[in-house]
């Protein structure tokens, strides 16, 4: 393990908005934990750094958004397009650090940091990363974003 | 011992608006008859665009699913002790159900799914949007390549429904006048499509073992990301043609072995552009010779399904000999200079690659070759 960092820390209150995304908190959090795990170490330079994000519920309060929205015969707003698959926010932070490894989303079946070491792991393996950055959001019970963990995981590292 | 044959892909599914079952999906596609009609399945009212590839009578996606990993298991000959022993790769939506009797979400979909088959061993969930079974059949085919697994199914499902269907109308993305149009002059956008798939991949020795002849065998694939934008494809391909170039790399072919591309073009003025130029970039000059079209153009997007429907029908026109036409096609685009098939079917090659690109600059290249 390179790098590892939570949200919330000590002293931390909700992510900081991220322009693109609105209504939830999904991606701000996945870029705020993203953001601060890179900040304490980099991917080796000229590696490819795969990112991986884990999420049982996805971005749920947009998806109960435009649900309700449709339901009632309403018109959704266009950034909602974007922000219904969670490759958009891994978008973003793969973007904004420079990170050129595949982009993979899941939805833990199992132990969800197991499940996205799991998949790392076979990236590095296989050839196709180098690194990779695994972001885990944590849920509530009604699906809501509470918290999220970043892990840097580079070859020769262990989780 | 690594093992460094392709991988045997022994047993297939597939139902999409073309109709069910792989026999269905490859008449229609050689016929280049588009599937896209007034939605029924929900009310539209008050959307741009109002139509989709829709399967009349469909079942849920739970039961579709079901349905779809029992025929490619029976078709790959898997009884219950093989299957007992075969993991369970699934690509689908991460949200609520937002069809009636939808079923439960992922990942006790998933779970739901391996009891009712009979598939004993571990499972995994894709949410990586139109990558999803793609980049489930490339983590498959590793995962047997590095011993751990004989035995793969991946399966995939996106049947159209009302949230996706007025998301993607809300983003202008849908083609307002009813055609998908990959690659060519006056193209508009993509149109959704149902898509419901399942493949069985296993290791060449467990095939061999079983005397079960591959429908086709997964040479290479490749997985890369743009690191561009987050829902805008880089314009140059660059993460494309690396995903490319890493599937030929796996499959230790070059460009010039290439028959056949079956593009991820979704019909979308600037992600074909930008799928030109990925393909200029991985084949270089081959790039102008092989043949290229996009079965969205017959089939529709079926979004989280789409890449494995579409590995199907690459499969499928390879086995029989034909290349699918590009439907829609108006005239050719100077930002896609490729040598798209239109008017009638080609004779096909031995190798093709299936494309996939999704939101989030991710991209998947994966290499078949007839058996």
């Amino acid at each position: 393990m390179l790098a590892e960092a939570y949200w919330p820390e000590p002293g931390d209150g909700p992510p900081p908005p991220l322009p693109g995304f609105v209504h939830s908190p999904f991606a701000p959090l996945v870029a705020a934990v993203a953001g601060r795990c890179l900040r304490r170490r980099t991917p080796p330079p000229g590696s490819r750094c795969a990112v991986v994000l884990v999420s049982a519920a996805g971005d749920r309060p947009s998806a109960d958004h435009v649900r309700a929205t449709v339901d009632a015969g309403g018109r959704v707003g266009p950034l909602f397009f974007f922000q219904s698959v969670p490759n958009s926010v891994a978008g973003h932070v793969a973007a904004r650090w420079g990170l050129d490894g595949p982009v993979v989303c899941l939805s833990p079946t199992g132990n969800p940091r197991a499940d996205a070491v799991a998949e790392a792991e076979l990236l590095l393996y296989d050839g196709d990363a180098d690194a990779a950055l695994l972001v885990l959001v944590e849920h509530a019970p009604d699906g809501a974003p509470t918290g999220a963990v970043a892990v840097l995981l580079g070859e020769g590292t262990s989780p | 011992m690594v093992e460094r044959e392709p991988v045997p892909i022994t047993g297939t599914h597939a139902v999409s608006a073309l109709g069910r079952g792989v026999d269905a999906q490859l008449h229609a596609v050689l016929r280049a008859a588009p599937a896209f009609r007034p939605v029924r399945r929900f009310d539209t009212t008050g959307r741009r665009v109002t139509v989709a590839a829709t399967l009349p009578d469909v079942d849920t996606l739970t039961d579709e699913l079901t349905d779809a990993v029992d025929v490619a298991c029976r078709a790959a000959g898997l009884g219950r002790a093989e299957r007992a022993e075969a993991a369970l790769f699934l690509a689908t939506h991460g949200g609520p159900s937002t069809l009636p009797g939808g079923g439960p979400p992922v990942p006790a979909l998933a779970g739901r799914l391996a009891d009712r088959c009979g598939l004993g061993e571990h499972t995994r969930v894709y949410t990586s949007a139109c990558v999803s079974a793609s980049t489930a059949v490339a983590d498959a085919a590793a995962l047997i390549r590095r011993g751990d697994r004989e035995r793969v199914v991946v399966a995939a499902g996106y049947l159209v429904e009302p949230d996706q269907f007025a998301l993607f109308d809300a983003g202008r993305a849908l083609a307002t006048d009813g055609a998908v149009r990959p690659f060519s002059a006056g193209r508009q956008g993509l149109l959704l499509g149902d898509g419901v798939a399942a493949v069985v991949l296993e290791s060449p020795d467990s095939a061999r073992r079983r005397d079960a002849p591959p429908v086709a065998t997964l040479h290479g694939w490749g997985r890369a990301g743009d690191a561009y934008h987050p829902c805008q494809p880089d314009p140059a391909g660059r993460g494309l043609a690396r995903a490319v170039g890493a599937a030929l790399r796996r499959a230790d072919l070059d460009a010039a072995a290439v028959g056949y591309v079956n593009a991820n073009a979704t019909g979308t003025v600037f992600s074909d552009a930008a799928e030109a130029a990925a393909l200029r970039l991985a084949l270089g000059d081959q790039a102008a010779r092989v043949p290229v079209s996009s079965t969205k153009s017959v089939h529709g997007h079926a979004l989280e399904a789409s890449g494995l429907l579409e590995l199907v029908v690459t499969v499928l026109a390879l086995r029989h000999g034909k290349l699918p036409v590009n439907a829609g096609w108006l005239g050719p685009d100077e930002a896609c200079p490729l040598d798209v098939v239109t008017g009638a079917p080609r004779p096909a090659g031995r190798y093709a690659l299936s494309l996939n690109a999704a939101f989030g600059g991710a991209n998947t290249a994966l290499l078949v070759g007839a058996p």
